[in-house]
C-alpha cells in the first residue's frame, strides 16, 4: 500500500492500546482518621464543634471555616439526617453502564453542618426527595475495615 | 524526603506505616485505558520491526531518507511515498546515563536511552536504549547494532528491538 492511498478498512490502521499506571493513595488525615476510627469501633458517627459559632462539623473539620478556631470538642450525631441534594448514576466511573441505578445523595446529618455525601439505599430512585428524612445503615461490627463505606448506605425512614 | 531538612512540621509517615494499616488511607487506581491511532506511516513501521526490519521514507523532492516513516516531509511539505527498507546499524547522535526510572524510582543499574541515527537514513533517528556496554564508554559518534527479540516475542512494537549494542 502506498503512503497517500486511503485506508478503506479499519484493520489496516494500527491502534496502539496501553494504559497510563497512574495510582494513589491518600491518608485520611487526623480528624478523618478519629472520624473514621470511631464509626469502626462504636458504630457511630462523629463530628467537631466550633463552641464561638456553635456549629457541629460532619464531617468533623479540625479548624473552623467560619471563625478559624481549632477544634477539639468531638461529640456524637445521631445517625439520622436528611437529603440536602441527590443525583442518579446510570454509569460507573469508568463510563460503563451500570445494571442498576445508584443514587448519591449529600445528607445532613440531624443538629450538623456540612454532609455526607453516601449512597441512597433500599428506595427507588423516582422515590427519592430533596429533604427527605433519611438514617444510615451500618455494616456489622465485623465488616468494618475504618472506611466511610462502613456505613452501607442511607435509607428512608 | 529531602535529606537537608530534618524535621518537617507534621506526622512523618513511612511507606511500612501506611502498609502496616497504621493510618487510615484510601486508595484508588485509576482505569486511564487508551488506544492511540499510529496512522499509515507508523503502522507499517511498526508491522515491519514485528518482521525483523527497520523501514523508512525517502522524500523524492529533497531526498532524504526518514526514519521512523512519515507521509509529508516536514521540509519541503510533499507527501511522501517511496519505502526504503534499511540497515538495523547506525551510530549514536545523542545520549544520557539515567539512574532515575519513569516513575522516579533510584536504579542502581543506569538505562542508557540514545537518539540512534540508522544507516542509510538522513541525520536524526530515532530514540532507543543501550546495552551492553560501560556506561563510561558511550560516545557520541559511537558505531552501533540492533539487537532483536526472537521472531516469535515480536509484537510490532519499538520494544521488538531490545536495545543496541557496540559494534
Amino acid at each position: 500500500m502506498s503512503l497517500i492511498e486511503r485506508i478503506e478498512k479499519v484493520g489496516d490502521a494500527k491502534v496502539w492500546y496501553d494504559d497510563i499506571p497512574i495510582e494513589n493513595e491518600y491518608t485520611v488525615g487526623i480528624a478523618g482518621e478519629r472520624f473514621l476510627r470511631t464509626l469502626k469501633d462504636r458504630g457511630v458517627i462523629t463530628g467537631t464543634l466550633c463552641p464561638n459559632c456553635d456549629l457541629t462539623y460532619v464531617p468533623p473539620s479540625m479548624y473552623c471555616e467560619r471563625c478559624f478556631t481549632q477544634l477539639d470538642q468531638w461529640v456524637e450525631v445521631p445517625p439520622t439526617g436528611v437529603v440536602e441534594t441527590f443525583t442518579v448514576l446510570t454509569r460507573s466511573l469508568e463510563g460503563e453502564p451500570l445494571d442498576e441505578l445508584q443514587v448519591l445523595a449529600v445528607i445532613r446529618l440531624e443538629g450538623a453542618h456540612g454532609g455526607l455525601v453516601h449512597r441512597l439505599g433500599e428506595i427507588s430512585p423516582e422515590e427519592v426527595e430533596i429533604g427527605m428524612a433519611v438514617e444510615a445503615v451500618l455494616k456489622p461490627a465485623s465488616e468494618r475495615q475504618g472506611s466511610i463505606l462502613d456505613i452501607e448506605h442511607f435509607r428512608p425512614v | 524526603m529531602s535529606v537537608n531538612i530534618k524535621d518537617f512540621p507534621g506526622t512523618p509517615l513511612s511507606q511500612d506505616d501506611l502498609s502496616a494499616g497504621k493510618v487510615l488511607t484510601t486508595y484508588w487506581r485509576p482505569k486511564l485505558e487508551y488506544g492511540w491511532d499510529a496512522g499509515v506511516a507508523i503502522s507499517r513501521y511498526l508491522e515491519e520491526l514485528k518482521n525483523g526490519r527497520i523501514i523508512g521514507v525517502r522524500c523524492s523532492q529533497c531526498r532524504r531518507v526518514v526514519v521512523p516513516p512519515r507521509v509529508v516531509c516536514e521540509w519541503c511539505w510533499e507527501p511522501i511515498d517511496e519505502w526504503v527498507y534499511l540497515e538495523d546499524t547506525g551510530t549514536v547522535n545523542t545520549f544520557s546515563v539515567c539512574y532515575i526510572r519513569w516513575d522516579a524510582s533510584r536504579a542502581k543499574e543506569p538505562q542508557i536511552p540514545a537518539v540512534i541515527e540508522i544507516d542509510g537514513a538522513s541525520k536524526a533517528g530515532f530514540l532507543h536504549l543501550l546495552d551492553e556496554v560501560d556506561p563510561d564508554d558511550v560516545k557520541i559518534g559511537m558505531r552501533v547494532q540492533a539487537v532483536w527479540k526472537p521472531a516469535a516475542e515480536r509484537v510490532g512494537s519499538i520494544t521488538d528491538i531490545r536495545y543496541f549494542k557496540p559494534i
